[in-house]
């Protein structure tokens, strides 16, 4: 008798890669609410902004925990390349959506390591871009940020 | 081999002065099933609270008649309730004869916290309730499981916050 591991034995996640690649979907998405917010107007346009400045906060966050750990937190990258060509506010939405589905995925990596204050982190930090998507989206899903099986 | 080891089990029995029977008087050690796994437990009482959540579901669908946008938005979240359940249904491995977990398994299979029957009425603030209570339960729990369940117990708290904020929250 035993719990089902879908994915097999799980190798052991280090708390400085898991954050660092929460950095990384971090700093991406920083970048791409660039592009998507010259895109839209409004109220979308007010909400892109705020989610940016989010970013941003969880950037400088996550960039003091790995230094807390005696790391050196990455550096972003200059241009992040777009999964698709955003020219109007529908596919700025997308982005968006599609932004927060990579950051979501992202903590939910840091849920992996053994250290239990980490994984609450990463837990806790998932659920908001969780539902930045599901308004990106416009609709909720059931298994934010693990691929469908 | 094994066969003929087997075959030869009675014979050597026999020379010992024993019968097949003498060498399992007693309780039987192979009869036995092993206790539970922490996480197995734990895995248990998750499904139980996934199942109280979606009866409480079922109960404010079935309270509305007519098809409104509210019975149209709780369709959907009551449909991921069930996924969810699949997911942990499908992580559950119990040897035959295990008693399968039910509402009434765990103390906190009720997913608001309290225990007793479902209300004829549900309104969508105990709906809000019951998935911020959720959230809280998986985050409790996913602290002491493996690191696969964990993963998945985080996604599913995440996607009860998704709606708690669908809910109005």
């Amino acid at each position: 008798m035993a719990v089902r591991s879908v994915a097999g034995p799980d190798p052991a996640v280090q708390p400085v890669q898991a954050l660092q690649a929460a950095l990384a979907a971090e700093d991406a998405a920083i970048f791409g609410y660039g592009v998507a917010g010259a895109h839209l107007s409004g109220n979308r346009k007010t909400a892109a902004e705020q989610d940016w400045t989010r970013h941003n906060e969880a950037r400088d966050t996550l960039t003091a925990m790995i230094s807390a750990l005696g790391a050196t937190p990455a550096a972003a990258q200059a241009y992040y390349q777009l999964p698709f060509e955003v020219q109007d506010a529908a596919s700025a939405a997308k982005l968006a959506a599609y932004l927060e589905e990579g950051v979501t995925r992202a903590y939910l990596g840091i849920v992996a390591v053994s250290d239990k204050r980490l994984r609450t982190f990463g837990a806790l930090a998932m659920q908001v871009p969780a539902e930045r998507a599901a308004f990106w989206r416009g609709s909720t899903e059931a298994f934010p940020g693990l691929e469908p099986s | 081999m094994l066969a003929a080891s087997a075959a030869a089990l009675p014979a050597l029995l026999a020379t010992a002065g024993c019968r097949s029977s003498d060498a399992f008087a007693g309780p039987d050690p192979l009869a036995g099933r092993p206790s539970l796994a922490p996480d197995v437990i734990t895995l248990q009482a998750v499904i139980a609270a996934e199942q109280a959540m979606i009866t409480l579901y079922r109960a404010a669908v079935d309270a509305d008649l007519q098809a409104t946008d509210r019975v149209r938005v709780l369709e959907g979240l009551l449909a991921q309730h069930r996924e969810h359940l699949g997911q942990l249904q499908a992580r559950l491995v119990l040897p035959p004869g295990s008693p399968s977990p039910s509402p009434s398994a765990s103390p906190s299979a009720s997913p608001s916290g309290s225990r007793g029957a479902v209300p004829a009425r549900v309104t969508t603030a105990r709906l809000r309730a019951a998935e911020r209570a959720s959230v809280t339960d998986l985050l409790r729990r996913l602290v002491t499981v493996e690191p696969a369940l964990a993963q998945l117990f985080a996604s599913i708290a995440a996607s009860d916050a998704t709606h708690v904020v669908a809910l109005g929250g």
